[in-house]
């Protein structure tokens, strides 16, 4: 292992010379050949079910351009941004990325994705979007990534679930001790075998959600976080008390069946995610998706702009791509065309190109995520800034520490030093 | 010179690969690097932190510590007592040899650990087993108390290799010592302690030293089992694990150097003392004292 860290850190310093010496390369060549064979490799973050989406997308482009084999890989999150890590340090991304916002400003700034300017219009068509859409790819006036779909923060209830171990559906948007009480009457009925949800303190998007019902952010415009130790130290003490009632699922057994989630396991009766998770949690389930139903977040304070709109992912080209043109022929069918959205349908987010979403057949879950964006306008908020370089990494740590306090292993006080000392570290950076 | 010539190869190989890329992490660890910007000397900062500031460190040396302090004594004890089984019996022993050997070639890859993981899960036959004898555990991946044993097993497993190299050793004990013992009274206890562990302690003290040092390197059982978090409670974030993690989750590049030079040390420190000690109790017959 450290030999291996020893000639990682070798790679990556050489590579830096190397790449330092090579300069941006300048656009798309005037002599690019469509017809040309080329080979690229594309990255997804995901499970089964995308894996198959993205199969089936890729024969489609492949009836167009039979000359580009395409060689995609795919991990769970975490380990996809491993990954791609490793990769950036030796200048190695995949041509085509798909990519998540919070990592958008550190590559973009790093100059690690393309500048898409010059393909736009040419080889990725921007009719389909729209201006404030386009511009959520942009960092620092640079367009390095193009927006797939956007999503929202949401509750999930398996109705399935509930009716086979007799709990009563969630209304949403109750109050927070509300949930927690309809959980616990879940579990009470599920006899052991069924919770009413996961304690929904290990996930740092309910604290961000709290906070904005209190009108404030994570971090602010400068990247300064927003929140004080005794705002985490209460958030974190509710959770505990949700737990002490033993009214969500053991984090014993959620570690058991990770990477699936205790609702992907059907073991839960609820989880708040992101709205696109659905096509996700229909694979895990392996259930007809007819069993799951949408419903708005708890919120904090009635009337509050909590919730809010963002890319749920998008796509990007590696800057150390050598097909460029390939790659952004490639992205510009995973983005814009007809073909992709039959085939995804809402599995990436509601689609941002409206050549894209007329693609999309709505199936039933498909539609039950549109009239859920559409069911939650009024809590919809002004979108947080671009999020702060290593946001990710204190995404995952919030979760950590979370797993932690479910585990009994750290107290909230420690959980939010520890988490404090983390933020200190990584926003120096 | 024209040795130097023929040496041309490995001396770049080790200067290139090993010592230089050593020298390089030495200097990364005083300071603050992402890999995409220019490192930011910042003296003992890292070192100060890891031991002043960083709770999940000290936790992973512990974690580190106890699977090691416990599984390689455990480990060395199962090859030795397996290689005097074989050793004892004529027939068939060519066939257990390599049988009792395949899991040590295996139990380092990925998709033995993804086994392990499905035998000790709450429902897995691990667990089911216990069941029936009426032991109820619930699981071994997800709780605290359970992990590390449950890694321990998974070490202990792999006894193959040592226990080869035992065999070996044991082939060259001279009967005669034990024929010489049995006419003074000696029984097996006796012969064991008084004739085997003396001549075989030099083996006893290669295996030692292999197997600690091999033990501080643990990482994929523990990355897949874990699904690459050090979950449950960072029970299975091994040092290794850790370091990994800081480096290229968190592309804190020099903390991770700093992490990398405190095992090395560690390591160094653990191996010196079993040389310093070795001279009374390891016997090389033949040496002159």
């Amino acid at each position: 292992m450290k030999r291996f860290k020893i000639t990682m850190a070798v790679v990556a310093s050489a590579a830096l010379l190397l790449s330092g010496c090579g300069g941006d390369p300048a656009g798309p060549r005037s002599d690019f050949d469509p017809n040309a064979p080329v080979t690229l490799d594309l990255a997804f973050w995901g499970n089964d079910t995308r894996a198959g989406f993205y199969q089936s997308a890729i024969a489609k482009f492949n009836e167009k351009y039979p000359n580009i084999t395409v060689n995609s890989t795919f991990l769970a999150f975490p380990e996809f941004w491993e990954k791609r890590q490793i990769e950036a340090a030796g200048r190695d991304l995949p041509d085509v990325m798909q990519f998540d916002y919070a990592y958008l400003r550190q590559y973009s700034q790093n100059r690690l994705l393309l500048d898409l300017k010059p393909y736009l219009g040419k080889y990725i068509k921007t009719d389909g979007f729209t201006e404030s859409t386009l511009g959520i790819g942009v960092v620092n006036g640079v367009t390095t990534a193009l927006p797939v779909g956007t999503n929202a923060w949401a509750m999930f209830t398996n109705t399935a679930l509930l009716g086979k171990s007799g709990g009563t559906p969630y209304a949403g948007g109750t109050s927070w001790d509300e949930y927690a009480t309809w959980m616990g009457s879940v579990t009470k009925a599920g006899g052991g075998a069924v919770w009413g949800g996961t304690d929904p303190t290990g996930r740092i998007q309910n604290f961000e959600i709290t906070l904005r019902a209190n009108g404030k952010n994570l971090f602010d415009d400068a990247g300064a976080p927003q929140f004080t130790k005794a705002e985490l130290t209460a958030f974190w003490s509710g959770g505990a008390q949700v737990r002490g009632a033993g009214a969500t699922i053991p984090t014993k057994r959620l570690l058991e069946v990770a990477p699936k989630s205790g609702f992907g396991a059907g073991l839960t009766a609820s989880e708040l995610t992101w709205d696109n998770f659905g096509a996700g949690y229909a694979g895990d389930l392996g259930a007809d998706a007819s069993g799951l139903a949408l419903a708005a977040p708890p919120v904090t304070k009635a009337g509050a702009k909590d919730l809010y709109l963002k890319p749920s992912m998008l796509h990007a080209i590696a800057a150390n791509s050598e097909h460029p043109e390939a790659a952004a022929l490639l992205v510009d069918f995973l983005v814009n065309s007809q073909e992709a959205g039959e085939v995804f349908g809402t599995n990436r987010g509601l689609p941002a190109s409206s050549t894209h979403l007329a693609g999309v057949k709505l199936d039933p879950l498909s539609q039950k995520i549109l009239d859920y964006e559409t069911s939650i306008k009024d809590r919809l908020g002004q979108a947080p800034p671009v999020p702060v370089v290593g946001y990710g990494s204190i995404e995952e740590k919030f979760r950590q520490l979370g797993e932690e306090l479910g585990l009994g292993t750290v107290t909230v006080e420690q959980a939010v030093d520890q988490f404090f000392s983390e933020l200190d570290t990584i926003l120096k950076k | 010179m024209a040795g130097y010539g023929f040496l041309a190869p490995w001396l770049v190989g080790f200067f290139g690969l090993t010592l230089g890329p050593m020298a390089v992490s030495l200097y990364l660890s005083f300071t603050r690097y992402d890999i995409f910007n220019p490192p930011e000397w910042i003296g003992f900062g890292n070192f100060v932190r890891l031991f002043t500031d960083d709770p999940v460190f000290l936790r992973s040396a512990k974690v580190t510590l106890q699977y090691v302090l416990i599984g390689t004594p455990v480990k060395l004890a199962a090859a030795l007592a397996v290689a005097m089984l074989l050793n004892s019996i004529t027939r068939g022993s060519g066939f257990f040899r390599s049988a009792f050997y395949t899991p040590s070639l295996i139990g380092a890859s990925v998709s033995v650990a993804i086994v392990w993981r499905a035998m000790f899960a709450g429902d897995g036959p691990v667990d089911g087993s216990l069941r029936t004898l009426g032991i109820e555990l619930g699981g071994w991946v997800g709780d605290v108390d359970l992990a590390i044993p449950m890694m321990i097993i998974l070490v202990v497993w792999q006894f193959g290799a040592p226990m080869v190299i035992f065999l070996a050793g044991l082939k060259q004990v001279p009967a005669e010592l034990y024929e010489a013992a049995e006419v003074d009274g000696a029984g097996p206890v006796h012969r064991f302690w008084k004739v085997t562990v003396p001549m075989l302690s030099p083996v006893i003290f290669f295996n030692l030293l292999l197997e600690t040092i091999h033990a501080f390197q643990v990482f994929g059982s523990a990355f897949i089992i874990s699904n690459g978090s050090g979950a449950p409670g960072g029970q299975l974030n091994f040092i290794t694990l850790y370091l990994y993690k800081r480096g290229f989750a968190d592309l804190q590049m020099g903390y991770a150097a700093a992490i990398a030079w405190v095992v090395l040390v560690v390591v160094a420190i653990i191996a010196l003392i079993m040389f310093r000690t070795a001279r009374s109790w390891v016997y090389y017959a033949g040496d002159q004292r």
